[in-house]
Formats: C-alpha cells, sequence, structure tokens
C-alpha cells in the first residue's frame, strides 16, 4: 500500500538506498565544471579530475590523454558501483537494477551485429561495446544472418528474449532492419521496464512512471526528428514510439506525419511539460534541443531524491552518472579541438 | 611559396607593363590562395565539431570508427584531373574537378559493362556521364531527379552509423562535403598560381638577358 513503505523498505533496501545517496554526493559540481570548463589540455583535465572520485580510475593513464579514453575510465567508475550494488541486492531490486542495463545490452548486440555486417573484427568490437550491457555469449552475434538465426542462436537465452517476437523475420539483416530492430527491441524494453515498475507500486511506481514516460516521449521526439527526410514510412515511425507517455497516443499520431522540425514543434508545444523546453529554441533550430531535454530529465532525476524508500532513486543515480560522462567527454573534446567558446552548448549542469 | 620572393620578382621587373601585369596575376593568386585556406581550415574545424556534437548526441558507440564499412564498394567521389596546353612552351597547368556522388552513376551503368580491374574504382569517361544522367532523367516517367538521387547517397553514406542518424551529423558531412570541394579549389588556384609564378621568373630571365 502506498505511504506505508517507512515500515519495511529498510529492511532489505535501507543499506543500499543510504549507499547510492552517497554516490550522488559524489556527483560533480557548477564549481567543478568551471574549473573543468577553464582548461587548456586534456592534461589538464586529468589534473582536476584526480582531486574527485575519477582520480584513482585516471591516475594511471600516460599522456597524451584521449579524450576517448577519459570516458572509458569514468565509464568504469559508473560499472563498478553499479556491480557492488547488484551484488548487493535481493529481489525485486535486484531485477530492478538489471532492468536499468538493457539499453546498454541493445546497444551492443545493434553494435555487433551492424560491426559484422561491414566486415569489422569481432574483437574490436566487443572492446567498443558498453560494459554494462556485456552478457556471455555476445561474441556469437557475429555468426547470425537474420533475425531469426539472431534470436535462435543467441539472443533466446538473454534477458531481451522477450523483446524479439515484435521483430523476428528471415529478412537478411541490412542497415534499415538494423535500425527497426534497435528502435522496435528498445520500444520494446521500455514498455516492460514501464510494467515492471507499475508492479512494484508505491513511490517506485509513480516517480518510475514519470522518468520512463519522459523517456519515452523524448525518444518519439527524435525518432521523428531524425527520420525526417529518409526512407521511413510514416506508419514503420509510428509502429517505432512506445504505447505510453504523455503524447501517447494523439501526440504520436502527429508527429508521425510531421516533415520538419516546425510542425515537431507546433505538436509539443501543446503538451505544457515541452512547451518549456521548445520555449528556448528559436524557430527551424534543433541544435539545442537535445541540451533543452537533457536539462530536462536532470531536473526530474533530481527530484527523484526528494522523496525516501523507493527504487527510483538507483534509476536516477545511474542516469545522473551517465550525464556527468556525457558532460566530461563533451568538455574534453571541446579541449582537445581548441572550441572553448563552445563548451557551454551541451554541458548540463547537475547541481 | 615565400611572399619575400614574390616582393623581389616584383621589383625586378618593374616598369615591364607585361610584367606588372603577369605580378598582379600571381600575388591576386596568392591572396585567393591564403583567403581560401584560411576558410578551409575554418570549414573543416567546423566540421570536427559538428562531429563531436554527433557523438555527444548520438552516443560514443553510434558514432566510432568501428561502425566504419570496410567492405569493398565503389567510390562515391572522385578526382578528375585535366592537363592544359597553356602555351607552346612545355607549361601545363593542371586543372582539377570533382565529380561528387558519382556513385548512383556507376551503379546504374555498370550492368552491361566489363568488370574493370579494380574491384573499388571505377574510371569513367565524362561523355558517358552526361549521357547517362539525360537517360537517368528521362526514363520511364519516373519523378527521380539526379537531386534525389544526389540526396539518397548522402544517405546511404551515413547509413555506416545507422538510419536514422542526428541532423548534427549530417551537418558535419556538409561541412566536409564544402571542404573537399574547397580543397579542389585550392588544388586549381596553386596550380594556376605556381604557372603564373613560373611566367614571372621567365619574364625575368628574359629582362636579364
Amino acid at each position: 500500500m502506498y505511504g506505508f513503505e517507512a515500515l519495511t523498505f529498510n529492511i532489505h533496501g535501507g543499506y543500499l538506498e543510504a549507499i547510492v545517496r552517497g554516490h550522488r554526493a559524489g556527483l560533480l559540481t557548477a564549481a567543478d565544471y568551471n574549473n573543468l570548463c577553464q582548461c587548456e589540455t586534456l592534461d589538464d583535465i586529468k589534473m582536476h579530475l584526480s582531486a574527485t572520485e575519477y582520480g584513482p580510475y585516471l591516475q594511471n593513464e600516460p599522456s597524451p590523454l584521449h579524450t576517448t579514453t577519459v570516458v572509458e575510465k569514468c565509464t568504469l567508475k559508473l560499472v563498478d558501483e553499479y556491480k557492488s550494488m547488484l551484488c548487493q541486492a535481493t529481489e525485486p531490486l535486484s531485477t530492478f537494477l538489471e532492468y536499468i542495463t538493457y539499453g546498454h545490452m541493445i546497444d551492443n548486440v545493434v553494435l555487433i551485429v551492424t560491426g559484422t555486417l561491414h566486415e569489422r573484427d569481432v574483437q574490436e568490437l566487443l572492446e567498443k561495446c558498453h560494459p554494462l550491457g556485456m552478457f556471455d555469449s555476445i561474441a556469437t552475434l557475429a555468426v547470425a544472418q537474420n533475425m531469426r538465426e539472431l534470436y535462435r542462436l543467441v539472443l533466446v537465452d538473454t534477458p531481451l528474449a522477450p523483446y524479439f517476437s515484435e521483430c523476428i523475420t528471415s529478412e537478411d539483416l541490412d542497415d534499415m532492419n538494423i535500425e527497426i530492430m534497435r528502435n522496435t527491441l528498445y520500444k520494446a524494453y521500455l514498455e516492460d521496464f514501464y510494467r515492471f515498475c507499475q508492479k512494484l507500486g508505491g513511490a517506485t511506481a509513480e516517480i518510475m512512471s514519470d522518468l520512463l514516460a519522459f523517456e519515452a516521449d523524448r525518444r518519439a521526439v527524435n525518432i521523428t526528428i531524425n527520420s525526417i527526410g529518409t526512407e521511413l514510412t510514416r506508419d514503420d515511425r509510428r509502429k517505432l514510439y512506445s504505447n505510453f507517455g504523455l503524447l501517447y497516443p494523439y501526440g504520436h499520431e502527429e508527429l508521425a506525419v510531421s516533415e520538419d522540425i516546425d510542425q515537431v514543434r507546433a505538436v509539443m508545444e501543446k503538451y505544457p511539460p515541452y512547451q518549456s523546453i521548445f520555449s528556448k529554441l528559436s524557430y527551424g533550430e534543433s541544435q539545442m534541443l537535445d541540451k533543452a531535454f537533457y536539462e530536462e530529465e536532470v531536473k526530474r532525476l533530481c527530484l527523484a531524491f526528494e522523496q525516501q524508500f523507493h527504487y527510483a532513486v538507483f534509476f536516477a543515480y545511474m542516469r545522473l552518472r551517465e550525464q556527468e560522462i556525457r558532460n566530461l567527454m563533451w568538455i574534453s573534446e571541446c579541449v582537445a579541438q581548441n572550441q572553448k567558446s563552445r563548451v557551454h552548448d551541451s554541458v548540463v549542469f547537475i547541481f | 611559396m615565400k611572399i619575400s620572393m614574390a616582393e623581389e620578382e616584383a621589383a625586378a621587373v618593374h616598369g615591364n607593363g607585361d610584367s606588372d601585369e603577369k605580378v598582379l596575376e600571381f600575388l591576386d593568386s596568392l591572396e585567393g590562395y591564403l583567403t581560401l585556406m584560411e576558410s578551409l581550415a575554418s570549414t573543416l574545424r567546423q566540421g570536427w565539431f559538428e562531429l563531436a556534437s554527433a557523438r555527444h548526441s548520438m552516443g560514443v558507440s553510434r558514432v566510432s570508427s568501428a561502425s566504419l564499412d570496410l567492405k569493398d564498394h565503389l567510390a562515391s567521389t572522385y578526382l578528375e584531373m585535366t592537363q592544359h596546353e597553356f602555351d607552346e612552351s612545355i607549361m601545363r597547368q593542371p586543372q582539377f574537378s570533382l565529380r561528387k556522388w558519382a556513385s548512383f552513376e556507376n551503379g546504374i551503368c555498370s550492368s552491361g559493362e566489363e568488370k574493370p580491374d579494380s574491384p573499388q574504382l571505377r574510371q569513367r569517361c565524362p561523355s558517358q556521364i552526361s549521357e547517362n544522367q539525360e537517360d537517368l532523367s528521362k526514363s520511364d516517367g519516373s519523378h527521380t531527379t539526379v537531386d534525389d538521387l544526389v540526396k539518397k547517397e548522402r544517405s546511404k553514406s551515413l547509413s555506416v552509423f545507422g538510419t536514422l542518424v542526428s541532423p548534427k551529423l549530417r551537418a558535419a558531412q556538409a561541412s566536409f562535403e564544402t571542404a573537399l570541394d574547397i580543397l579542389v579549389e585550392v588544388a586549381n588556384l596553386r596550380s594556376s598560381m605556381l604557372s603564373a609564378r613560373n611566367q614571372v621568373q621567365r619574364g625575368i630571365e628574359e629582362t636579364r638577358k
């Protein structure tokens, strides 16, 4: 019953909630970002990060540093924290934590399949995979020729198996099919995660519904914008939208027929939570849309920590760390390319 | 190319009208060359920045070197070089031109042709290409235009990163395409600049004789 989590939550989840709140306190602040934005070289960035929780992960990296190295090492820290929480979690928290990684698993599957289609070396592809999305038989993906084989040989024993029912065909894998597969899998994953959170009930269901609905709506907008001018038909585009969220179903109908960014804007401005996002952009412009969405997401994720005794804090922490890593990647790229004047184009402050 | 050498040469032939004209032509080419180089640096910088924006937007795993296609495929763009006889002497000024998004032309005409020696690049005569473009625009009452096919080729080349890519990646592609055009202009301008410089030097030598 909602409101009575305080009586029983701490028995199994209290310790890990305290741990994750402690981790949250280690997120970089605006002062840290200001220091980082003033760095002249990637070695300066490394020096500033040595005073943060990323220090032990970067201290042994030789110069010259590369932006991919910064991202890789910072991601390792997130993976270590996640694994430490997962191994101490009991049901249903352990399942909840696993759900958080399925998105990365989908990205890794698509990376391996696409790379194999392009005749890349499997070992090279495995090194590029996100560590949170790894599973035992991932290397075997390289032998599949179509989705049916992909499912039968490898994915049937993974958590992604239930998501394949909507996209199993015997068609050979090509770039368009793989893209549709990626988005169909992600749609099925989001809907499944949403149903799982609803089953958990209480504050977890309430807060996660809001966060996942925002994610679904953002994906719908990105799919629409990215498919403008491509061969993806309106029907195929409509099928990639999730069946929940603020935009479902009427917003999706209008997005499916949008042919330019201004039409997308006209659809989104009918929904008050998204009006504020699009009011920051000028007409015809989509460059700053990503940053506007990230800012809104960070605001909602930070609000998740205002309430106790629910699992959404774990999801919020993982997403905030991923945003932090994106920020570090962006700052590193701007410093490496000597474009420091553009560094604030995409950095999203968390605190 | 040293500016001091140009100034010395300019001083040596001062007073000779034709030579002055050649010197001015050389200096104009040099100015155009430097302006183009600056424009090229700026366009490339913009392209790399947009590529970084696309990586930030789409994710590091989607935009990386691991996405590039290692299969044999036709070149989408190739460079044509022609040598023009400038005058009766053995001075030749090479001219460069870019045939962009030519792979659709090769695809259309490949069915009846012999297999070329190189599987990766096909060399085509410009007259054959223009015939093919006419055939293409007249074919079967279809509404497909050359522009639509070029747009399709652009999307195809980006498809290694997925078919639903961010507009930032398309912007990066446009910037690098512009940079390629500028590079060819730079090559042509350099060619004419070297030719003008050679004429000025010949003028100096003749004056000294």
